[in-house]
């Protein structure tokens, strides 16, 4: 875990409201596919806390990049940083998608990744490593419209050469409605046997693809998102509830950030945290 | 060694004695080698910033409010951010005294700072009993009763704001601490001076304060609270001011040692706070968004003691009345 600052390269708008920090570091950073960083523009005190943001790239050692949607004063603040702007950065943080124990059975022999919206932040390091690995990788890749898939890195994603399943809640790329539809069908086909899925995106999407998992019995990992006051375990605020625990206990809830943030999708208790996102 | 080096590293070693000397301060018999503590809550049981920061350079710390049962919290959403602070309804998620004991303070003990055990509890018998585990504890240095919590339900906030209640559950818990026993102040009362005379009268070493503020925020387009319980603590430099008065008129009533304690994020706060009349801070929010705050304000405290030639003892409660 490092606490550094960090100096933007670029930050370019992907498309209106969505936009791609590019960062340079002075010190080389190890950085694995799952994990994020707390972040906001150096000695800016309004909003004070850190915002979570997965890593996205890593262009190399030095250089890493963060895909994110514009919504209230932190992420806005971000965006009207420019070249040679400041970050106070925290990172790498969080456990990775590919390592024990969360991969305690092993890897599947077929990974299906279901991205919805800025969720794609999380799993692009993913599907660079699955394809790196050679395990076989279906992408499932939901957004609002045209204009936010591109947002979300869509360009990227493509030209991974993977093969992709593109929704849209509007129809105005790949098929009409939610990528949860494509998913069922796809597992329904018979097509799933021996996969992992490995999801993030809205909350009620994540809970979705879990019971679409749970009813055909496949393993699935989802990457949470809470409100974060710390980011590295100390401030408690992140938490979501655990199934199976014991209610008075001190594992009835879970850090997202030091526990997770990708957890076993069985174990959560999703109905509990009603996140807004 | 020739004379000449031999002279620079005694003048070199003179001058570290002295800032040293500079900044130490003492609260109910506990040394403390700076006033700059990481706040309950705030810091967890401290080895979260093991590999952040160096833990022998701290003045100490409060742990996590410590019940004599581990407590799950409260449902989520727990924080959000409000203009110039937060609001928290943790509900206070603690592993428990027991664990705290056997499992964290050996990993403790390994650092050369103070640890202050903040304990928590429903009712007199909860607390009693937190202390009564937490006594066979090796390498506490204080206990911190938290009177004052305002996100649970039942027990923190009732006695935290009643200076009778208050004074019953402190006079018990002196009896039962073997070790010398601080109590946090809650702002959330109409005269301060009133809970902390109660308090002190009743045996408490010394006084912390303040905890956090009762607020609210409501999501506009839901139209509900943002945090799942409803109200939360709010901290943060937005209660900055509240809590230096505070100090302020509570270092004008007693006079046991005071910790102060609220929106503190530089040692220009720090200094602020003891110029009210603390005798050391407590550094709480400013952690999670600056995880080295409180070195950099040991630094600053430094700087300003060699700056103004003074120590730090001289600087408690020599606030300028006009
Ligand atoms: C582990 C993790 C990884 C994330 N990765 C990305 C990413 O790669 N790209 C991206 O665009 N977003 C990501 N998010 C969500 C991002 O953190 C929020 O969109 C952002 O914090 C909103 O802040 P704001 O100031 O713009 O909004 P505000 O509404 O002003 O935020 C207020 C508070 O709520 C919290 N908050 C608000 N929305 C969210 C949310 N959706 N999730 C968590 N906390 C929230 C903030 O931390 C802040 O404390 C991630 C969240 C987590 C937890
Ligand atoms: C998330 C959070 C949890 C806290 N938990 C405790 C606690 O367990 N016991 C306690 O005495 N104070 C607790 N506090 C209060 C702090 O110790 C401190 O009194 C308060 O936050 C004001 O200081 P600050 O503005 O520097 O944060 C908590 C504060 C926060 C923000
Ligand atoms: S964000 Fe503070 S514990 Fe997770």
């Amino acid at each position: 875990m490092i606490d550094t600052i960090a100096t933007v390269e670029s930050n370019l708008e992907l498309t209106p409201g969505y936009k791609l920090l590019t960062l340079n570091f002075k010190e080389a950073i190890a950085a694995k596919a799952g994990q994020f960083a707390m972040l906001k523009a150096h000695d800016t005190f309004e909003p004070l806390l850190r915002r979570a943001l997965a890593i996205y790239r890593i262009e190399n050692s030095n250089q890493l990049s963060f895909l994110y949607q514009v919504l209230g004063r932190g992420t806005q603040m971000l965006s009207h940083l420019d070249s040679g702007g400041k970050v106070d950065i925290l990172l790498p943080l969080g456990n990775c998608w590919l390592d024990e124990p969360l991969q305690k059975t092993g890897l599947g022999s077929k990974a299906l990744v279901v991205a919805g919206g800025i969720g794609s932040a999380s799993v692009y390091l993913l599907c660079q490593e699955l394809q790196r690995r050679q395990i076989e990788t279906q992408i499932f890749f939901g957004a609002a419209n045209r204009k936010v898939a591109t947002g979300c890195g869509l360009d990227d994603f493509k030209k991974l050469a993977l093969p992709i399943t593109l929704t849209t809640d509007d129809g105005s790329l790949g098929e009409r409605g939610f990528v949860t539809a494509p998913l069922e069908k796809f597992l329904r086909e018979g097509k799933g046997e021996n996969a992992t899925i490995y999801t993030c995106g809205p909350w009620v999407m994540m809970k979705r693809v879990a019971e679409i998992a749970e009813g055909f019995a496949i393993k699935c990992l989802a990457s949470l998102e809470a409100p974060m006051g710390c980011g590295f375990g100390v401030c408690v605020g992140c938490v979501v509830a655990i199934k199976d625990a014991d209610a008075k206990s001190y594992q009835a809830y879970q850090r997202v950030c030091t526990d997770g943030s990708i957890f076993p999708a069985e174990i959560i208790r999703w109905e509990v945290t009603a996140m807004a996102h | 060694m020739s004379d000449n080096q031999s002279a620079i590293r005694i003048s070199q070693s003179a001058i570290e004695a002295s800032a040293i000397e500079r900044l130490a301060v003492e609260i109910a018999g506990i040394k403390l080698k700076n006033p700059v503590m990481g706040a309950s809550g705030t810091f967890g049981y401290g080895l979260e910033f093991a590999g952040l920061i160096d833990l022998n350079r701290l003045g100490g710390f409060s742990t996590k409010g410590l019940s004599a049962r581990p407590l799950p919290g409260n449902i989520p959403t727990r924080i959000v951010e409000t203009h110039g602070g937060m609001l928290n309804a943790i509900g206070l998620q603690n592993v428990g005294a027991r664990a705290f004991v056997e499992e964290k303070l050996p990993l403790l003990r390994k650092y050369d700072t103070q640890v202050i055990a903040n304990v928590f509890g429903y009712s007199d018998e909860d607390y009693l009993e937190a202390i009564q585990i937490l006594n066979d504890g090796e390498g506490i240095a204080a206990y911190e009763l938290n009177i004052s919590c305002p996100n649970v339900k039942e027990g923190g906030i009732v006695i935290g704001s009643s200076p009778l209640a208050a004074a019953k559950l402190t006079e018990k818990a002196r009896r039962a601490a073997q070790r010398p026993l601080i109590v946090k102040l809650s702002p959330n009362v109409t005269d301060i001076k009133e809970l902390a005379r109660a308090i002190v009268d009743a045996g408490a070493d010394a006084l912390s304060l303040i905890n956090t503020l009762v607020g609210m925020a409501i999501d506009i387009h839901s139209r509900k609270p943002h945090l799942n319980f409803g109200t939360g603590g709010l901290s943060g430099p937005a209660i900055k001011p509240i809590a230096v008065r505070m100090v302020y008129e509570v270092a004008s009533t007693v006079s046991v040692p005071l910790i102060g304690i609220g929106g503190i994020a530089s040692a220009a706060d720090a200094l602020e706070f003891i110029i009210a009349g603390a005798t050391a801070v407590q550094i709480g929010t400013a952690n999670y968004y600056d995880p080295s705050v409180t070195m950099k304000t040991i630094d600053e405290l430094a700087d300003y003691c060699n700056q103004h030639s003074t120590t730090m003892q001289s600087l408690i409660g020599s606030v300028n009345r006009n």
